[in-house]
């Protein structure tokens, strides 16, 4: 019982981690996609800190390539990664790229168009069902992203398909942003559990912000059925230290900000 | 070569596709609601494990088309040469073409092939998938070139479009014909001519019937066959345009982008001055319509190639008359 305590200890520290390298990663700028990483924050530290995600054997597809910010953070986090590199984020020539490319690190498909990713990890978990593999295949995605028709091609495919879908396990992050706002303000989502669910995936939601919560809904797969798991968060992941009139999806980071949002993250590690 | 009317083949790219498969475990095939009219039915039957049918949803076949590639498999994706082209282009350019990944588009009903008016016909299919960097564009122009390509654009790596006629496919070249990936093929003529005709696809018969009928009237012709309109062989071609009085190419296709534009690059390029006349369906969505009417009407067929040869060259009175060959049951004409 100890040990699990510790365990989530770990994960909450981890996420805390993310965050805080994200915050230096933008400050290089100045102006970046922060908010994605406060908010992505504990699902990342789940997927790479509690044993999902096993790297060499199962494939992560990270479909919103502008959070590649946080895989960034959690691979330096967990030694996959140099930490040195985190210092060139997004600077010219850099191999961490401020939206994710073909050079990206870390990740078996990363897409900069939205809403193209969780086709290609279904011809992952294809690929890994007719070569017989035990490779599970997990694919992060954002809520914005569903406007895309795309998506639902890909969700209504995988539950047609779904003996050959055991393996696949989708993750959103609902943080309800986009670039124009709340996705409730531009074309609303919702009922997301009951679209996911109508469209034949087996569907859990949880608060996105609790690792107690992600894990063993990450941990809920089916050997003929789909997973997604609707990870609700917030944008700025409940830093007090961002004014919530910042900009979700791009932030301009100035420096009094900044230097609060550190401080609120160091204290949260010390 | 063989004369017109040429025989016709059913499914040589089917056929060709399933032999292959067979030898290949690594070849998947993918559909989007089109199999029999994509010659995909024989590999669906026969290898159903492999055959994947994505449905009326191409934008997602071709993102599941990239992870299968990315997890070792050749893909060949099948459907019409709009939808694959046009209706997910982004998806065709970030999902399969920017990775160069091992995924084998092929498209059905080229140009004015289809008499399903401008939803079903590729008009601009080339021009859209020669514009992507890593692509490779192939047009076999009969059913020895169809199988030959199978083969070829599999063995090579990466990325290619592959564009068909649906279908009653002619049977042009003689057993020992060879498609190259890497050349254009001179099909009739000597190094010095007075025109050079570079053609593709369904054009070729067109071309060939031309040459024949302007041959007798004293003109002169090379025939050049270009099945690989991307990587142009450009050395061929200027090799062939810098001996000639006259450039025409013919393709069915719209005039901009497509055989033509890479022919008139490959000459600018090289500083070639040859004159160029392109035919091709010019810059106007057509309608529905039989391949004798639309090719007709569009200006592709043979006595349009006589006629702006012709004019080309300068030659005064009214061009020759190209011969009608009766298409009978069975068999393949030019237009």
């Amino acid at each position: 019982m100890a040990g699990q305590q510790q365990a989530l200890c770990d994960l909450r520290r981890l996420a805390a981690q993310i965050r805080l390298s994200a915050t230096r990663m933008v400050a290089i700028q100045g102006f970046g996609y922060l908010g994605q990483a406060l908010s992505s924050a504990e699902i990342f530290a789940v997927l790479f800190g509690a044993g999902f995600v096993r790297p060499g054997r199962d494939r992560f597809v990270l479909s919103p390539g502008h959070y590649v910010i946080g895989l960034y953070a959690v691979g330096a986090a967990l030694g996959l990664l140099d930490a040195k590199e985190l210092e060139s984020y997004g600077k010219d020539g850099a191999l961490l790229e401020a939206i994710g490319s073909e050079r990206t690190p870390l990740v078996d498909l990363v897409c900069g168009s939205l809403g193209q990713g969780l086709s290609g990890a279904i011809g992952f978990t294809l690929a890994a069902h007719l070569a017989g593999e035990e490779r599970d295949t997990y694919a992060f995605l954002s809520d914005g992203e569903m406007q895309e028709g795309q998506i639902w091609e890909a969700a209504m495919f995988a539950s047609h398909n779904r003996r050959r879908m055991g393996r696949l396990v989708a993750v959103v992050d609902a943080n309800n942003s986009q670039v124009d706002g709340p996705v409730t303000s531009v074309v609303a989502l919702e009922p997301l559990a009951e679209k996911w669910r109508s469209f034949g995936w087996r569907v859990l939601e949880v608060d996105g912000h609790d690792v107690e919560a992600l894990s063993p809904a990450l941990a809920t797969r089916c050997a003929d059925e789909p997973l997604v798991v609707i990870a609700r968060t917030e944008i700025f992941g409940r830093m007090r230290s961002i004014p919530a009139s910042a900009d979700g999806h791009f932030i301009k980071l100035d420096a009094a900000v900044e230097r609060a949002l550190i401080a609120e993250l160091e204290a949260a590690l010390a | 070569m063989r004369n017109p009317p040429y025989a016709i083949v059913l499914k040589p790219y089917g056929q060709a596709l399933l032999e292959l498969a067979r030898q290949r475990p690594e070849i998947v095939c993918l559909g989007a609601d089109l199999t029999r009219q994509t010659e995909t039915d024989i590999f669906r039957d026969a290898l159903p494990e492999r055959f994947i049918n994505a449905g009326m949803a191409e934008a997602n076949m071709i993102g599941i088309a990239g992870g299968l590639a990315r997890a070792g498999h050749v893909v060949f994706v099948n459907t019409f040469g709009v939808f694959c082209t046009r209706r997910c282009y982004d998806q065709v350019a970030m999902s399969i073409a920017y990775p160069n990944l091992n995924v084998k588009i092929v498209g059905f009903m080229p140009g004015l092939s289809s008499p399903g008016g401008p939803s079903h016909q590729a008009i601009d299919d080339v021009a859209l998938m020669r514009a992507l960097p890593n692509m490779t564009v192939v047009e076999p122009a009969d059913a020895v070139e169809v199988r030959q390509a199978v083969t070829a654009i599999a063995d090579r790596p990466g990325l290619a479009y592959m564009r068909l006629k649906r279908g009653e496919t002619p049977v042009i070249f003689d057993d020992d014909h060879r498609l190259d990936l890497d050349k254009a093929q001179i099909l009739t003529g000597g190094e010095r001519a007075d025109v050079c005709l570079i053609a593709a696809g369904m054009m070729i018969p067109a071309a060939l019937a031309a040459a024949c009928v302007l041959e007798n009237n004293g003109v002169s012709l090379t025939v050049v066959n270009v099945p690989v309109i991307k990587p142009l062989d450009a050395a061929t071609i200027l090799a062939a345009a810098r001996q000639t009085r006259l450039v025409v190419t013919a393709e069915n296709h719209t005039i901009i982008g497509g055989l033509g534009s890479a022919v008139a690059e490959a000459l600018a390029g090289a500083s070639v001055a040859a004159p160029l006349r392109r035919i091709g369906i010019a810059d106007v969505f057509a309608e529905s319509g039989s391949r004798e009417f639309l090719f007709n009407g569009y200006g592709l067929s043979t006595q349009n190639i006589l006629e702006v040869a012709w004019r080309g060259l300068g030659r005064e009175g009214p061009a020759p008359v190209a011969p009608v060959v009766e298409s009978t049951p069975g068999a393949y004409a030019p237009v």
